[in-house]
């Protein structure tokens, strides 16, 4: 007889979610549903009759961790609409902007997954905010390796989060040869700190693996050897940047794409008959709690190929570096790998950057109503944006962001794994969950959620 | 008043050594020289000052990184340079950590206020190494300019040498030798009506500021401020960048710059007072007090 437990809200990422758990006698997942339940942003419906000029800008907005992300891929979803190709200086500028972006971000999330890891060799778990060592230097590379990268998003950007320089048609301001010396610099300094914060990490991760528990709430739980498998797919456009509809041979086609709604996806209502009352933080919610997921779910169920795809560091890295590890260490891991590969991809990038170089397209066209996408590859995944401009109009406007995809497969990686250790599985997708929110809550007293925004 | 000359450390009358410098400089080429002893010194990585803009006589904000740009801005131009605007991009696109910049008495409290709340220039506040500030007893918009040079003057804006405004008058030189004064009384309609509210005359917040006013003719007078204002004067001076002479040596002296600055805030301080009443119980009401 199976048992329904919740935890909700889920910690340590961004954004508001939780997970609802049916699990077996032995405590083991047997269909676990991750969902959204952060307020609508309802971006697509502002975006309406807005200048193409604007829209990125605001679209940004849905999130501080990867603005960066947004505003390019928004950015480049309208000049693919409206057929303008950038100098490469400005393409150059942009790729520097990314790396700086995801560079950050992963420094970020270090922060946030070492609580569930431990000290190797020992049993106690590490708290990044402790004043001892060996955790200090630790958690002062990673600030570093934040400031390096926000610096450098700041001189490309104008801003590190939602960044002002980046414009439909280019950028409005080239960086001068100080700018791309101080840069250079930073990165230089930056691929130090990375590859040995890159080691540090893998050290940390390949020790959780071969745990054979790890303490969740006064409890030893077993870390199953399969803990996060899942057998979805990848999808990722590039190993750095992304791709767009102007590109010889786009590698995202949205053909392929589909648009499931929650209600024919989630669990429908359960009651939780399981609760835990010294689950960190908080306990989970008391037994008796109605929980139904296909009507609390704030996002759509995107799928490619009708099936759900991990997107992120590592569907990247199987899709461009043949990587072939699975589960949650795996891909975490492959977070990790991609440390040096942003610096190296930002220094090749200011290598060829020139500085007295056009950073805007001479002309700019106005568009004429055509569907152009751009797919970037966030630093949680791939960032795909949609767009129609007419006449420097906006007429339809669709993100689909990382975690969106990412939510219905990590439900499935949830699948063998002691509920306690939930959480450590959905953390090991980086999940930035506000973005992903496109579903809006018409009716507050039923939490019925019934509108679909765009349309 | 007593504190109508704002705090400051150490007063002198000065100008700079360099006879480049002074050839064009407006009168003692304090803010030239000081800033391009600072750039060379690495106590600053530019500044940003009124360069030549694409009009006669316009000034555009640019950020100097070389002595030859700190040239090319020597003098005043009387209108307004929105050197302000250039803060954050002076420390983005243009890699600077360390920023110098020139302004008017509001536009220091403008970056003052910035460093205070940093909304819309994040990491922008610890980057302001140097700030120079300039008396200023009121601005003109580009197009009072023209009409005073153009109109009033009966000169043409390209064949003007120089501008200046002292003994009472506003002077105009031009490059063949003609020189018109119109009296105050005929620019002061064509001043900015912002500048009627404010209370500074001597650039309080700046960390150095200077002007003309109280010092000879060819020399100008230089009010040191702040900490970092003392470091870089006296580095200056060390690399004998300036003659000085104590203030209370020459003439006319702090007597006139406080004479002056009275002028303007008790002048301006009635504007403010009119200005609060406007409109009151009118259907308007004085926002700065709970009704």
């Amino acid at each position: 007889m199976s048992k329904v437990v919740e935890i909700s809200p889920t910690t340590r990422h961004e954004g508001h979610s939780k997970l609802v758990l049916k699990v077996n006698d032995e405590g083991i997942v047997e269909r676990g549903d991750w969902l959204s339940i952060t307020p609508v942003r309802g971006i697509e419906k502002l975006a309406i009759n807005k200048t193409m000029d604007q829209v990125p800008k605001i679209a940004s907005r849905v999130c501080g961790i990867c603005p960066i992300a947004h505003t390019l891929a928004g950015i480049e979803a309208m000049e693919a609409s409206i057929r303008c190709e950038i100098p490469r200086d400005a393409y150059l500028l942009r790729v520097v902007l990314q790396c700086a972006n995801r560079l950050h971000s992963i420094a970020l999330h270090n922060i946030l997954t070492l609580p569930d890891m431990y000290i190797p060799g020992t049993d106690t778990k590490i708290n990044p905010f402790t004043p001892e060592e060996p955790v200090r230097s630790v958690a002062k590379r990673i600030q570093r390796i934040r400031e390096i990268g926000q610096t450098v998003g700041e001189i490309a950007g104008g801003e590190c989060i939602h960044p002002s320089n980046p414009r439909v048609g280019g950028l409005y301001k080239a960086c001068s040869e100080r700018a791309k010396n101080k840069m250079y610099d930073l990165a230089k300094e930056g691929l130090i700190l990375a590859r040995e914060q890159e080691d540090f990490m893998i050290a940390v991760l390949r020790n959780y693996q071969n745990r054979d528990w790890s303490e969740v709430g006064g409890k030893q739980i077993p870390i199953p050897k399969t803990l996060g498998y899942h057998n979805q797919g990848y999808m990722a456009v590039h190993p750095v940047y992304g791709s767009s509809s102007l590109d010889p041979c786009p590698t995202w086609d949205p053909e392929r794409w589909t648009d499931v709604r929650p209600w024919d996806w989630y669990m429908g209502e359960v009651e939780v008959n399981l609760a835990e009352p010294n689950y960190p933080i908080g306990g989970t919610s008391p037994v008796g709690t109605k929980a139904n997921p296909q009507m609390e779910a704030c996002t759509g169920v995107p799928l490619y190929d009708g099936q759900p795809v991990e997107v992120g560091p590592r569907a990247r890295l199987v899709k461009f570096r043949n990587y072939d590890e699975k589960g949650t260490i795996g891909q975490q891991v492959a977070r990790q790998l991609e440390y040096t590969d942003s610096v190296y991809a930002m220094i090749n990038a200011l290598d060829e950057y020139n500085p007295a170089g056009k950073v805007l397209a001479d002309k700019i066209p106005q568009g004429e109503g055509e569907l152009g996408f751009a797919a970037n590859e966030a630093p949680r995944g791939t960032d795909v944006h949609l767009a129609k401009v007419k006449d420097g109009r906006v007429l339809y406007y669709e993100m689909l962001v990382p975690t969106t995809w990412n939510f219905p497969t990590c439900s499935r990686a949830l699948t063998g794994a002691p509920w306690q250790l939930a959480e450590v599985v959905v953390r090991g997708y980086d999940p930035c969950v506000s973005c992903a929110t496109h579903m809006i809550v018409i009716d507050e007293d039923a939490r019925v959620v019934a509108q679909k925004l765009i349309q | 008043m007593g504190n109508e000359l704002g705090k400051y450390t150490n007063c002198v009358s000065a100008r700079s050594t360099d006879k480049e410098i002074l050839k064009k400089a407006q009168d003692g080429g304090i803010v030239t020289q000081l800033f391009a002893f600072a750039l060379d010194a690495g106590i600053i990585d530019g500044a940003i000052v009124a360069g030549p803009g694409d009009e006669p006589w316009r000034p555009r904000p640019i950020v100097a990184t070389t002595r030859e740009e700190l040239l090319a801005a020597r003098g005043t131009r009387y209108n307004i340079s929105p050197n302000v605007s250039l803060i954050k991009e002076a420390t983005r696109s243009y890699g600077l950590d360390k920023v110098g910049i020139v302004g008017t008495p509001c536009q220091m409290q403008a970056i003052r206020k910035g460093q205070l709340y940093p909304v819309g220039l994040r990491d922008v506040p610890d980057k302001i190494a140097l700030a120079i500030g300039i008396f200023c007893m009121e601005n003109f918009p580009y197009q009072s300019i023209v009409q005073l040079v153009e109109d009033h003057a009966g000169q043409k804006l390209e064949s003007v040498k120089k501008m200046e405004i002292g003994k009472g008058k506003f002077w105009v030189y031009t490059e063949r030798g003609a020189v018109v004064q119109l009296p105050l009384k005929v620019t002061h309609k064509y001043e900015q009506p912002g500048c009627h509210v404010c209370l500074d005359y001597v650039a309080n917040l700046a960390d150095v500021s200077t002007g003309s006013v109280g010092s000879p003719d060819g020399w100008s007078t230089v009010f040191v401020r702040s900490k970092s204002g003392e470091d870089v004067w006296s580095k200056a001076i060390a690399a004998g960048c300036f003659e000085t002479k104590p203030i209370d040596q020459v003439k006319p002296g702090l007597e006139l710059v406080t004479k002056l600055a009275n002028e303007k805030i008790s002048k301006n301080q009635k504007t403010v007072e009119e200005r609060m009443k406007f409109g009151v119980g009118k259907g308007l009401r004085n926002p700065y007090i709970k009704p």
